[in-house]
Order: C-alpha cells, then structure tokens, then sequence
C-alpha cells in the first residue's frame, strides 16, 4: 500500500518512533498545563535527497532527515513555542512545558479522545521516492545535460540536479483532531552559461511538483524544461535594458502569478490584516480591481507545490476566492485570524518545519482568465515592456509596494514585440497596481516551476499563475 | 559525550562501513526569542537543537548529510545508507581533503563571540520585564500616527565540533542577542508605512539601551513617513551603512569559486585588475574580537586570517575553496566571507552630499536582483531625496539600476560612520552618477 492510501484510522508513521495515543494526549496535557486555551502538536519525518551533476558528471549528492516536535500553546492570540528533535518522552514533555509557560494559570482545557480526519489524496504518487534508488536517480539528470548540449553550440556549461523529498506530518489537537500526511515533493533544474564572443550569460529553468518519479516519465515535459533552459540561457545574449520610468507592463501568462503574490497576496494574509497593518486591512467588500478581474488562492489543485491535503494546524485546505469581480471577498486565514475575525479557517496555517509555528499563507495564488484575447493585449500597447520570466519577488505590507524582477522581457513598440530586455527590477504600489489592470487575457497558466514564499524567516513551497495581463503604469528600472 | 567525542564517533561509524574519508560536524543551541504587542507577549520561542552532518568521500565519490534523528540506530542506518548511495556517483577526487599539516585554528577565546554566562543570567521573569521595558521605550516616542509597534528580543548561543578523519579536530561556540522594534505608522494616503530598527551583538553587555534603540527607531521612522518616487535620472547614491552589505554582497557573490567555475561570474580573467575607483578597498577580518562573522577556521578547516578583497580599487582575491581552487587549478583562499571591513572616511555622509547638488540616500532595498556573470543590478528601493545636504523629500516606489562593475568604479567616499553590528563593517558608502527610475 502506498503512502498516501494509508487508512488514516490504522497505525501511524510516527509509531515507529513511540508516538502512539497515550504519548499524545501526555504531552498535550502538558502543553495546556498552565492554562492555555488551545495547543496543538506537529510532528514532522522529512527524508529529503538531491543529485548534481556539473564538469559532465555526476559528481555531488546529498541526503537530510529531519525529525522532531513542535509544540505551541495558546492563550488568545498570544503564543508559547517549543520544539525538540529527540521524541523521547522526557523531551517532548519539556518542551511542552516550556510551550505552556506562555499562560499562567490552571488548565482548565483538557484534551478529548483522538479521531483521524480523513483527508483528500491531491499528490498522486506512483513511485515513492524511498523506492528509488540513487541509481535511477543518476540518468535522468546526465540525460538533462546532454539534451542541452545539443540544443545550442553557445552553451558552455550545463549544471543539472533533481531533488526530493518525502515528509510525514502529524498534527494533533486538544478537540480530538488527528491528521496525519504523507507530502512528497521534487524538483529538477537545469542551469546553462552561454557564451558568445565577450558576452557570457546563465540563466536556467525547473520543474516542481508533489509527485514521485513518474513525474519525470513524461517525455515532453523534460524536453520543454531543457529547451526553455537554453532558450532562456541564449535569449540573454543579445538582450538589453528598457529606458528606466513608468510604462505599462505587460506580464505573460504563467510565472507572471509573482504580481499577485507580491501585489496581493501577503496583503491578504489575515495576520497583518488583524493587526491592521495590511494596506488592505479596511477594504473588506470594498472594489479594489476592475470586474474582470477574480483572484483566488487554492489549496486544492493536484499534485501542485503549493497543494495540501491537510494544512499545518489541521485544517482541510480550500479555494478560497480572495478577490471576485474585482470586490474583496476574503482574506487567508489560520486558527488565530479566523477566530479573530469569527469565520472559518480556509485551510492556510502554513509552517516551514516544526521548528516553526504556523502561519497564514499562501498555497497556489492565481487569477481566473479574463475576457481579453492575449495577441490583442500586445496590439493595445502602443509603448511598454512584455514580462516573460521572473526570478524574486518582495512586497511592504502596509505601505503596500511591491516589487518584482523581470529575467527576459521585450520591449513593446506600436503594439509589437521588438528588442529583447533582461534584469530588470519592477515597482509598484499593490493597490494602485490593482486598479490599473486594464486587461487580463483568457489563457490562465499556473507555473511549474518550484517557487518558495519567505515570511517572518520561514519559507514554504508555493504555487503561482496568471493569465495575461497588463497593467496601465508601473516603474521600470533600465538605463 | 562531549560534541568532539560525538562528531568523531561518527566519523568511525562511516569509515567502518567503507568511507576513506569523513568529515563531521555535530552542533548544539539553545535559543530564545520573545516578541511583545500592545502590552502582552505574543510569542515566547524557546527551543534547544541538535543536529550532525556528514561529508564523506567513498571510493573517491562525494557526498554530504545531516541529520537531526540521533538515535544510535537511525543514525548507523542512516549513515549505511549514505555510504552506499555514493557508490553510484562518479568519482571526483578534487574532493580530497587538505593534508593535516595544513589545517589549524585559530584560538576561539581570541574571538571573544562566546558570552555564554549572559544566557543563563536572565530567567523568564526577568526577560518578560525587559520586553516590557523596550516596548515602553518605544512608545514613549511615539506619535498620533502609530498603529502597531513590535517589541522583539533574543538570545541565542550555538557550539559546534568538527572532527575530520584526517586528525583535524575543533569547536566553536558563538552567541548572539539582541532587541529591536517594528513600528507601523498611519498616513492620510491610507499606507501604512513599516520602520524597523534591530540590533545584534556576540556579547549581552553590547546590545544597545532601550533608549538607543527607540531613539535609532525613530529616526528611522522619520524616513518612511509621507514617500513618493522623484524624478528618473542620475543622481549621487549615499548608501546607508545598514543596508551597504546588499550591494557590496553583490559585488562579492561573483569572487566565489563556485561562480567562477560555472562561468558565472563577472570577474573572469580580472584577477588583480583595477576594476574599482582609488578609494575602493575591503577587507575580509575573521578575526576581529566580537565580531559577528568571526571564525577560528574555514570549512576546509584552515585557520582563519585577514585577506585583502579590494586594494585601491584591484581585485585581489577569488574566495575559491579547496575543491574550486582544484577545479580551476588555482591556489584556494577560503570559500566564504566573515566580516567585511571598509575603513570609515573622515567626513559625515551629510557633508560628502552636501558637495553635490543633488543625491539620493538609499535607506532600505526592495526585491531586485543582480546578474554575476554580466554585473546588472535593478533593485528597489526607498530612501530621501538631499539637496544640498539636506533632505528635501523622502522617497518610495524607485529602482535603482546599473552595472556592478561601473558602480565600483564610481565609488567616491566613505562616510565616518561604520555599522558594528553586522558581519558587514561598514560606513555609509557615496557612488556617483547612479542611475535611479521614479516618477
């Protein structure tokens, strides 16, 4: 039986390192001791692995287990933390105990007998990645490199590597929840340098999914990461910068999602807004983008980075619409925030590790196609830049602006596609940016690429995507 | 077991089970962190961590891991597994390690970053109190605009053991404290815009008051009050000496053997060529006493000593480690930087801007990027409009953009006054003729 078929009612992963019910609800006590009004219990086994290959061979690999316990204890809003990665009794009863000291009174909550939720399966996964062997590992990224070798003369060095990993999360709750995960992951990247004369360039491209090795049986999605590996690489050469100023931007379908994620979507977490340091903290229901525009973060797209079958305080994630119609439904929310704002949770509490507590966040931020044609988006623009591929984003919550920067771009002249741009930074103000989309096409594209989201020092695996779009005027840096 | 017994009882569990070479390092911490909101404790963190990690050479073939389940039997098993899963990589012997003779350290006490008395000197209680302490700090200079104000305090202390199969054996220990705040303010605009100001130290006694940090909160505050973007074009660039290290570790980045080796770097075929302007010159100190990016010794367990980076403006050096210096058949210096010194000017940064007409004084960054194979950098930014020394407009919503190499060469000054809290040791730094995008 495999992983993610496991009867959530039979033994459990972390049995076999002595967790079983009785340990549970001891360490939970403990937790609550003091009188804190919730807790809950993360236990987290993460097996993770990683191949290279550089010079033409395979020459580095790597291997991590991560194991251990984070407990967080509850009065309110206010939060005591505490992890161990020894799971012996001792252990996870002090760091508990060392939880608990966030409320000082007497327990006055105790916990209810433990019930297995049953979860959705939304990472199908044919091999598991504890079935492989680092000799089926090894091929497939001495395959990568040579496919980019032949595809342009210019190519210099190839870099490849795979990646993957395979977590089992426990979380449990004082109201009886018990949910248990398995969450694969992987990731390949192909990175090039070109040369061409004196000018040398890298740039690269990957591929991410909560997959297993199958993900890479697919022929034609190996040969698109390679290719736009070196397309990207060569495309470098010959490019320049845009004149520097304010102009419409252009974001081409896919990886362009980073607008709303910076733009947007931190400003949506509910725990800036509840602090109301969100520039979005007063604007619940109020029109913040023209009609056609709906924005929603999703938990439960298969098999994609940001998706999970159960979030890290045990909530089953959901679709949550962030923006329909252009009016501010939602924000995202974890137990703190939804109880702050008395609604439910949406599934969003995310943490890095369980040397981390949970936080709102994003999972996989897009927005729904729009009614505009995307050729007629360029035709429209009579000067401005076309967006193609993004490396980093960051955003200031409360003042509200944003950047993101632009890897390989073109500028757009009379409404055509001219000279090739690269590296450059974009910014903006997100409400502001929100009003001026004036176009958002029909082609919604989420990206496949692996993009992790940092906040307040932790990063977790997120999707992103996004049709088309222009926006009226944002800043360009350039010459 | 001590954490030298430890790290060396894994290194003898991997060589018997067929690795000819390992390296390992077993480290420890405890931490705490306390963050204060509107008069209660929004979170107290307090964890004690251990974790080891491997690097093994087996059959000529290199791999590397860490683990943090310790149990004797995970751990034999673990090891079983990465010993055999190296078999199946290609052999790369540029991974062999430096020969004993040539590996050493410096003495830690002569770093001085171990305060580990200070770590037990304060209990729960008496914490609590300090953070109530800084956040009334702080609030003391506040104004009719204030929406949230963040207390945060930490104490942190990590030890570590290196024991390599070669006879090399060392350890280390280090701490870290500090406090800081976060302020959100209201504008008529509706933003909400943010000013933080944090302050770290190795040594309890060298963190700053209350009253230091809520004055330096403050004044920062001052910064981000009513921004706009101004006009595109050129101006002088004071580069605040807080956020130097963002720039100056992009000029750096491309120095790094790993850079070099894959092409992607900027500085291909210009080692000690003049590529700064005359007033251009780093150092990389790991020895400095307390300083926050001191070490006694590399990753390839060579004793720590003083490099130049940058003499007058030449690039003096790659940081190629062992394995990159054999790659590209070089001499190794050391893989990374500790502390990065400029030696502060003689002049205040208000009277290097005051000369021209017309600067920009960048106070923080904003995402943005650089390319080290080409140099290009765009990066947002905020900061304040001077003119003639004084300022006229603080600013948000602007890029500044150019070429890394270009940049070094129109280094003009250093400013008097150099940041000591950081394993960046620098003073605010002036470049002219930057091209910055807004309005």
């Amino acid at each position: 039986m495999h992983p993610n078929e496991l009867d959530p009612a039979a033994a459990g992963h972390f049995e076999q390192f002595g967790i079983g019910r009785e340990v549970l609800d001891q360490v939970m006590r403990a937790a609550l001791s003091l009188g804190a009004t919730d807790c809950d219990l993360f236990f987290e086994h993460k097996v993770s692995t990683a191949v290279a290959l550089s010079d033409s061979k395979v020459n580095r690999a790597s291997t991590d287990v991560d194991l251990g316990l984070g407990v967080r204890a509850r009065v309110g809003d206010q939060i005591g933390y505490a992890y161990t990665e020894d799971l012996s009794l001792p252990a996870m009863l002090r760091a508990a105990r060392t939880a608990a000291a966030i409320a000082r009174s007497t327990p006055g909550l105790a916990p209810v007998a433990l019930s297995p939720l049953h979860l959705p399966s939304r990472y199908q996964v044919s091999t598991s990645w504890s079935d492989v062997g680092m000799d089926q590992r090894v091929p497939l990224v001495r395959a990568w490199e040579e496919r980019a070798f032949s595809l342009d003369s210019r190519i210099e060095k190839v870099q490849t590597s795979l990646a993957d990993s395979e977590k089992w999360i426990l979380v449990v709750r004082p109201d009886g929840r018990m949910a248990e995960d398995y969450q694969p992951m992987t990731r390949a990247h192909v990175v090039c340098t070109a040369i061409d004369g004196d000018v040398r360039e890298s740039n690269s491209y990957n591929l991410a999914s909560r997959a297993g090795l199958e993900f890479y049986s697919d022929a034609g999605r190996i040969e698109r990461m390679v290719q736009k590996a070196v397309e990207r690489t060569v495309f470098l050469l010959d490019a320049g910068k845009p004149t520097a100023g304010d102009m419409p931007v252009v974001l081409a379908a896919g990886a362009s999602g980073i607008l709303l994620h910076e733009a947007i979507g931190h400003g949506l977490e509910a725990d800036f807004n509840r602090k109301s340091v969100s520039i979005y903290a007063a604007k619940m229901g109020e029109k913040v983008a023209p009609d056609f525009v709906t924005v929603v973060d999703d938990g439960t797209l298969p098999g994609e980075r940001g998706a999970l079958n159960v979030d890290d305080e045990g909530n089953i994630p959901e679709r949550t619409v962030l923006i329909e119609n252009g009016v501010l439904k939602s924000y995202m929310h974890d137990e703190i925030s939804a109880a702050h704002y008395k609604v439910n949770p949406t599934g969003s509490g995310r943490r890095e590790s369980f040397r981390h507590h949970p936080l709102p966040r994003m999972r996989a931020t897009y927005m729904d196609p729009g009614p505009h044609d995307p050729a007629e988006i360029i035709a429209n623009t009579k000067r401005g830049i076309f967006a193609t591929s993004f490396s980093n984003g960051a955003v200031q919550i409360g003042a509200g602006d944003f950047t993101f920067y632009m890897k390989t771009g073109f500028l757009i002249e009379d409404g055509k596609l001219t000279r090739p741009i690269k590296d450059v930074n974009i910014i903006g103000n997100g409400p502001k940016a929100l009003e001026q989309v004036d176009m958002v096409g029909t082609d919604l594209t989420i990206d496949e690429g692996g993009w992790t989201c940092g906040k307040d020092g932790q990063g977790v695996p997120v999707s992103q995507g996004q049709p088309t779009v222009r926006v009226k005027s944002l800043t360009v840096g350039g010459e | 077991m001590s954490l030298l017994d430890s790290a060396g009882a894994a290194v003898e569990l991997a060589r018997g089970m067929g690795a000819e070479q390992v390296k390992s390092w077993i480290s420890t911490g405890v931490e705490v962190e306390l963050q204060q909101r509107q008069g209660k404790l929004e979170r107290v963190h307090e964890s004690s961590t251990l974790g080891l990690s491997v690097s093994l050479m087996v059959d000529g073939k290199y791999s590397s891991h860490g683990t943090s389940d310790l149990r004797p039997e995970a751990l034999k098993a673990f090891l079983q597994r990465a010993v055999d899963g190296t078999r199946y990589l290609e052999q790369d012997l540029d991974r062999t390690m430096l020969p004993f003779e040539e590996m050493g350290s410096l003495d830690p006490v002569s770093l001085d970053n171990d305060d580990a008395e200070s770590i037990t000197k304060r209990g729960p209680q008496e914490r609590q109190r300090a953070i109530k302490e800084l956040e009334d700090g702080i609030l003391a200079g506040s104004g009719d605009d204030l929406v949230s104000a963040t207390s945060y305090l930490w104490e942190v202390r990590s030890e570590s053991a290196a024991v390599f199969s070669n006879g090399f054996q060392a350890t280390q220990a280090r701490t870290h404290y500090g406090q800081g705040g976060m302020v959100t303010l209201k504008e008529p605009s509706g933003k909400l815009p943010e000013s933080y100001s944090f302050f770290n130290a190795s040594h309890f006694e060298d963190v700053p008051s209350v009253a230091q940090v809520s004055t330096d909160l403050w004044t920062k505050a001052d910064e981000v009050r009513n921004t706009s973007p101004c006009p595109s074009g050129k101006y002088m660039m004071i580069l605040d000496r807080r956020v130097a290290s963002r720039i100056l570790g992009a000029m750096i980045s491309p120095m790094a053997g790993g850079n070099l080796h894959t092409g992607r770097s900027m500085y291909l075929d210009k080692l000690g060529k003049t590529l700064g302007s005359k007033a251009f010159t780093l150092v990389d100190d790991p020895t400095i006493a307390r300083g926050m990016g001191s070490k006694p010794f590399d990753g390839d367990g060579r004793k720590a000593r003083v490099r130049p980076l940058f003499t007058e403006g030449r690039l003096d050096t790659y940081l190629l480690d062992l394995y990159h210096a054999r790659k590209l058949k070089m001499t190794p210096t050391t893989g990374g930087t500790s502390n990065v010194v400029m030696q502060p000017g003689s002049r205040s940064w208000q009277e290097i801007a005051k000369e021209q007409g017309r600067a920009i004084r960048v106070t923080s960054f904003l995402g943005g990027n650089s390319n080290p194979a080409s140099g290009a950098f765009s990066l947002g930014i905020r900061g304040q409009l001077i003119e003639n020394g004084e300022v006229v407009q603080n600013l948000s919503e602007m890029n500044v953009s150019g070429n890394l190499l270009e940049l070094m060469a129109s280094f003009v000054e250093a400013s008097n006054d150099p940041w000591l809290f950081a394993s960046y040791r620098v003073p605010t730094l002036a470049f002219e003729g930057v091209q910055f995008s807004g309005s």
